[in-house]
């Protein structure tokens, strides 16, 4: 590879193949290049596990409605919670012992019953589920049928790293849908739950909570709340993403939310960066 | 088994209708972790420092594992090497993003934990793409005489955008070390081409000072300026559970990858 080669190797890319990938130098001049976005147009949706799906027919069956309603107008790759069952798995898998990545494994099989009860409702729009292996794919459905299913956790499997406390896999459904919108440079990332977005506290439990319309993720890290409305390593990702600027929520209980969502309305509550990284300019067309 | 609560129907649990967000909810699920596979040995094998150097530092090496493989349940891991690095530096230059670049050199290491499973394939080696670990690891062990697996962790698209710049920060170390950590492994032993970690990099400094012992919190706290070692492995031993240490180890030397399985002091331990 030495030689010859490296003639056709730009001055980073000669930096690249000689240099250690841990120099912090050697990072930070790869901050510069370009930012290319692979699906610009796209807009990833997550729909929440005990929020909706586990609700049953009173919350899914209007959704469906909504979802359908929106094909002609903007491509989804709609994304699935996991929801009570993993809770009952988690619960008694770590019971037993097991580490985190058995339980990122028996979660995703969770995640993957909601995606297919999903593309069960939606199979007759011609709406395929995807795994992730099938990705490659996925432009092609986009572009034929307006909307891609698949299930919301990455596909991390044993590999999944350990939290900071405790036993539950930090990188859930809200992780693994992020990190699509990310890759992909989509248009949005929604989160269809079962409340209006952000609140000072649980609503579920503390009647006093109060609405956030919108709020910075240095402001929510840094207020340290003892629950949130995502998992925490969203915000921890959103501050060194380079496509993704604002993630949005929506109540999915309240027919119209996420059509607004789509249409670009500020329903729900937006957790945007108010920093976001200076080579995202380097995206324009 | 069902409650109603809510509009939600719900599986009786502990964590039912709870916040996996909430940190009190979080904390109450400590509790010791069960080693799935205690006796098994993780070996990751460089790609730049060993892989493409080609025979003569790979075969000596491979002798050794199949000397050792009587006496140990080996897994081995393989790196992705210089051609990683090249197509970073195309896709860098295209613009795509962190999880492409991922999903690319992924293939790049898979090519290298080929190879190694064709050369130790007479000794009852087997290759195992990321679902056969999930599925058939302790069956293969069982049947054959050793596992060999891609180095890189399967984040693929999901890998996470780095804090600097664009390059995956979960390479093949750390894919390595997170198999040794969820199978709860009896050593993992990570195969260089320097002694271990130095205060500086030993080949282009001539001061640098040898390391031979030293804790995950407090090596990231020194922040040097290069490590042999992809940093995100520190993060991950700071929180792990089972696998609490690992070992950087001189492949190209003879003898040291049977020492450090024999829990001789040789290379650098890093500890939790």
């Amino acid at each position: 590879m030495q030689g010859a080669d490296n003639s056709v190797l730009t001055e980073l890319g000669k930096r690249l193949v000689s240099g250690s990938l841990s120099d912090a130098t050697l990072q930070r001049a790869t901050e510069a290049s370009p930012d290319f976005a692979i699906l610009p147009w796209v807009n990833v949706v997550k729909i929440g596990g005990q929020s909706i799906m586990d609700r049953g027919r009173s919350a899914v069956m209007p959704l469906i409605d909504e979802i359908v309603a929106n094909l002609a107008h903007h491509k989804m790759i709609l994304g699935t919670g996991a929801g009570t069952r993993a809770r009952h798995i988690y619960s008694l898998a770590i019971d037993l012992g097991l580490p985190v990545g058995v339980l990122t494994v028996l979660g995703t099989a969770v995640a993957w019953q909601n995606a297919q009860m999903l593309q069960y409702l939606l199979a007759k729009y011609g709406i395929a589920f995807l795994e992730p292996e099938a990705f490659a794919s996925l432009p092609h459905y986009l572009m034929e049928r307006g909307a891609v299913i698949c299930q919301g956790m990455p596909p991390y499997k044993l590999w999944e790293e350990n939290p900071e406390i405790g036993r539950i896999p930090p990188q859930r459904t809200d992780t693994g849908c992020f990190l699509i919108a990310e890759v992909f440079g989509a248009r949005k990332m929604i989160y269809v739950k079962d409340e209006d977005g952000l609140y000072t506290a649980d609503p579920k439990k503390n009647p006093a909570a109060r609405h956030i319309p919108c709020i910075s993720v240095q402001k929510l890290l840094a207020d340290d709340q003892d629950d949130l409305v995502v998992e925490r390593a969203v915000l921890d990702l959103m501050l060194t993403a380079r496509h993704i600027r604002e993630i949005q929520f929506v109540n999915g209980l309240k027919p119209g939310q996420l059509s607004a969502a789509l249409a670009g309305e500020p329903v729900g509550t937006i957790i945007f960066n108010a920093a976001p990284k200076a080579a995202f300019a380097a995206a324009a067309p | 088994m069902k409650s109603n609560h809510a509009g939600a129907e719900h599986v009786a649990s502990r964590l039912m209708r709870e916040s996996l967000v909430d940190k009190k909810l979080i904390a109450s699920t400590e509790a010791p972790v069960h080693a799935i596979l205690p006796k098994i040995n993780v070996i990751q094998i460089g790609g730049l420092s060993i892989m493409d150097r080609g025979r003569r530092a790979v075969l000596p090496l491979l002798d050794e594992i199949v000397a050792n493989q009587d006496k140990y349940t080996l897994v081995v891991g393989a790196g992705p090497g210089v051609r990683a690095r090249h197509i970073f530096s195309v896709g860098l230059d295209l613009g795509l993003p962190t999880g492409a670049l991922a999903t690319l050199a992924a293939k790049s290491s898979a090519q290298n934990a080929y190879m190694v499973a064709c050369l130790l394939a007479d000794s009852g080696f087997v290759y195992l793409e990321a679902p056969f670990i999930v599925q058939l690891l302790p069956a293969m062990l069982a049947a054959a005489r050793g596992a060999v697996f891609n180095g890189i962790p399967p984040y693929d698209l999901w890998e996470h955008p780095p804090a600097v710049g664009k390059i995956p920060p979960h390479g093949s170390d750390a894919g390595s070390y997170l198999v040794g950590e969820v199978f709860g492994a009896r050593s993992v032993i990570l195969l260089k081409d320097v002694d271990g970690l130095y205060t500086a990099d030993p080949k282009t400094n001539p001061d640098a000072e040898f390391i031979a012992e030293i804790g995950a919190a407090e090596l990231i706290a020194r922040q040097l300026p290069t490590l042999p070692i992809e940093p995100v492995i520190l993060e991950l031993l700071v929180r792990a559970k089972l696998a609490t240490s690992f070992r950087i180890v001189n492949g190209l030397v003879p003898g040291n990858l049977t020492r450090a399985l024999n829990g001789e002091t040789i290379g650098t331990l890093i500890h939790r």
